[in-house]
């Protein structure tokens, strides 16, 4: 078969998208989980934060022996903190969550202080709870607000200036950009817009390979003039095309969802607008292409439908597992990392969301590195389409 | 008008001593041997054997979907390893595997295989219409198969296989399956090829089929070919009254049809 003939390409193409439409309930499943699933992440997020920033603010200090310490109650009180005194059962109370932390204050606080003894005051915590954590730290700044006020004022006492007991200020310059600050929060976006082009393929790659094995049409359509390669050029088209439907299903769900989201309220000033969107096309256009080309390759080895979607979910998991390499790094991310496939799409995305420059060799590897990955993969899928093993079921 | 001469076909299988062993053995089994037979034009060709005889292996072959080993085998002169190309649009197959698109209609199922023969969109919708009816699916045509019966999912497939009117006609156990009403209105279909001048081969493990149908029987058995002529000849050359009889005679035992 050395002749390769494009109408041919084509009817198989057009059959195969009506066929994969027409398969309602699977394509509606995967398209409304892609649809959903990113913005509905964006808006726990918002609300999670929303909850902990309204928490910290409405902050409420469970003190022990308050009497001891009518002063750092007076401070804590001017300072807004609401005050719960003497609390009871706190330490059980504690460990179960019902407390986030309790100020305990020494019995010989008092007199300490008089007479200018460190005086003691104990922070009962439970660090394992994430939720309480920043509660206890605002608890422990207000206690050191109150601490330094105190030596400021004993040592204008005694005619000293306080910048004396200071000799180095740390001051904290934040490089990162509002913008920068913002996308940390909405990274989120990437990952799920490189899911969705994953997602999208998935049920339609396994229809279009073992499906037809199963269904038991590829035989018949083997006897035909169509060759493997029309074939499989048309159903990586098919498949692609309902994968970046995907993709585009996914990003409007969230042009949406920040619509509905005020951000800004929580200061984020995120941006995602037309030319966050052209990047974002730009990076996927190819990898939506791409990843049907491996999957199909991986499905068509399969003899039974089962067999396919074992290799093919090994596939799936591979393209989700290489972005978690990018979340937990501590480390900066080797020169190399970008022309990974997946890991790369990951960077330059967040790159587009912080607004910050792409040099051209990222975007050359952007479109070339998944032409290459496609162009084999395509081939070997091809080959395995026409395997006589394959074909007499052994 | 179909030429085979001495197809072999062998297949490799690999094979695990027990669940746990890490070697295989690869074993060669001989599905077809030294199989030669004309099929000619306006003749039904019967190809008859026993489960595992090796008959759709020889289809296959015949069909382009698999390479023989050795032997060659020419359709109305075209070369079936040089030629697959025109082979493939001499042939209507109605193979082993009789799958139709579930989510298309009737008719998109055959005016798709029409297109992938270069029909052109107007000739494919009308030589649709015309199978349609001579088939009598005009009820169901335009409904996605997915509903349909056995029988009326055989019609989709047959239908399939005459979409671009072949002159050489492949039917591999084109009545298993199907009920008294339909296997008879297959034969109808058969006859009705014959008339036009077609030639057809089926293959069938059926007696009584192929003793109504068949102007010439091959009967094969372990991959060869046991007698090649007419029903008539079958039994006198194997003595029997009965063309069963005959049929276990000549392909050397009874545990064949059982094996």
């Amino acid at each position: 078969m050395k002749t390769f003939s494009l109408s041919r390409t084509a009817i198989v193409a057009r059959k195969e998208l009506v066929d994969l439409l027409r398969d309602r309930k699977s394509i509606f499943w995967a398209l409304f989980a892609v649809a959903i699933s990113g913005p509905l992440v964006l808006c726990i997020l918002y609300f999670v934060t929303k909850a902990v920033s309204e928490r910290i603010d409405k902050i409420t200090a469970p003190i022990v022996n308050a009497q001891f310490a009518p002063d750092l109650v007076r401070h804590l009180e001017r300072r807004g903190v609401k005050i719960d005194a003497n609390p009871v059962d706190y330490e059980a109370r504690v460990k179960r969550g019902d407390l986030d932390a309790v100020i305990l204050v020494d019995p010989d606080f008092a007199s300490a202080l008089a007479q200018g003894y460190p005086a003691k005051i104990t922070l009962i915590t439970e660090s394992s709870r994430d939720r309480s954590s920043p509660i206890a730290a605002k608890l422990s700044r207000e206690v050191q607000s109150y601490a330094a006020r105190i030596g400021a004022e004993r040592l204008m006492l005694r005619g000293i200036a306080p910048a004396v007991a200071m000799p180095v200020k740390v001051e904290e310059l934040d490089l990162s950009s509002p913008e920068q600050r913002g996308a940390r929060l909405l990274q989120i976006m990437s990952f799920y817009a490189l899911f969705a082009g994953l997602m999208g393929a998935i049920a339609a790659a396994l229809d279009v390979t073992a499906g037809e094995r199963e269904r038991q049409t590829l035989e018949p359509l083997l006897t035909t003039p169509v060759t493997t390669s029309e074939l499989a050029v048309a159903k990586w088209f098919a498949v692609s095309s309902v994968n970046l439907l995907a993709v585009t299903i996914s990003l409007s769900g969230f042009l949406i969802a920040l619509q509905f989201v005020p951000l800004a309220k929580l200061g984020v000033p995120f941006n995602f607008g037309a030319r966050e969107f052209m990047g974002f096309m730009a990076v996927l256009i190819p990898f939506a292409f791409m990843v049907p080309a491996v999957l199909l390759a991986m499905g068509a080895a399969g003899k039974t439908a089962k067999e396919a979607q074992s290799s093919l979910s090994m596939g799936a998991s591979l393209v989700g597992l290489l972005p978690m390499i990018s979340f937990l790094r501590q480390t900066q991310a080797p020169w190399w990392d970008a022309f990974v496939p997946v890991n790369g799409q990951y960077a330059v995305l967040s790159k587009v969301l912080r607004s910050e420059a792409i040099p051209a060799i990222e975007w050359a590897a952007m479109w070339l590195i998944p032409v290459v990955i496609a162009t084999v993969a395509v081939y070997a899928f091809s080959r395995r389409l026409g395997d006589e093993k394959l074909l007499a079921g052994r | 008008m179909i030429s085979a001469q001495a197809l072999s076909k062998n297949f490799t299988v690999k094979e695990r001593t027990s669940t746990f062993a890490l070697k295989t053995k690869t074993r060669v089994v001989s599905a077809v041997s030294n199989v030669s037979f004309d099929a000619r034009d306006g003749e039904i060709t019967g190809l008859l054997g026993p489960n595992g005889a090796g008959k759709t292996t020889t289809l296959r072959m015949l069909s382009t979907l698999l390479t023989p080993d050795s032997g060659r085998a020419t359709i109305d002169g075209a070369d079936l390893t040089q030629q697959r190309a025109a082979i493939r649009q001499k042939l209507g197959v109605l193979g082993d595997a009789k799958g139709i698109y579930w989510r298309l209609t009737a008719r998109e199922n055959l005016i798709y295989f029409a297109k992938l023969q270069g029909m052109s969109e107007s000739s494919a919708a009308a030589r649709a219409e015309l199978l349609i009816s001579e088939l009598g699916l005009s009820a169901l045509a335009d409904r996605p198969t997915q509903g349909f019966s056995q029988g009326e999912r055989m019609k989709v497939a047959i239908g399939r296989a005459l979409i671009h009117d072949p002159q050489t006609v492949l039917l591999d156990e084109p009545t298993n399956g199907l009920d008294i009403m339909s296997t008879r209105s297959m034969r109808e279909l058969i006859r009705g090829l014959k008339a036009q001048g077609k030639c057809v081969l089926f293959s069938s493990h059926i007696m009584q089929e192929v003793a109504a149908l068949c102007d010439r029987v091959v009967i094969i058995a372990k991959g060869r070919v046991m007698f090649d002529g007419t029903p008539a000849e079958a039994l006198k050359a194997s003595g029997a009254t009965t063309l069963e009889d005959g049929f276990v005679k000549l392909i050397g035992s009874d545990e064949g049809l059982f094996a």
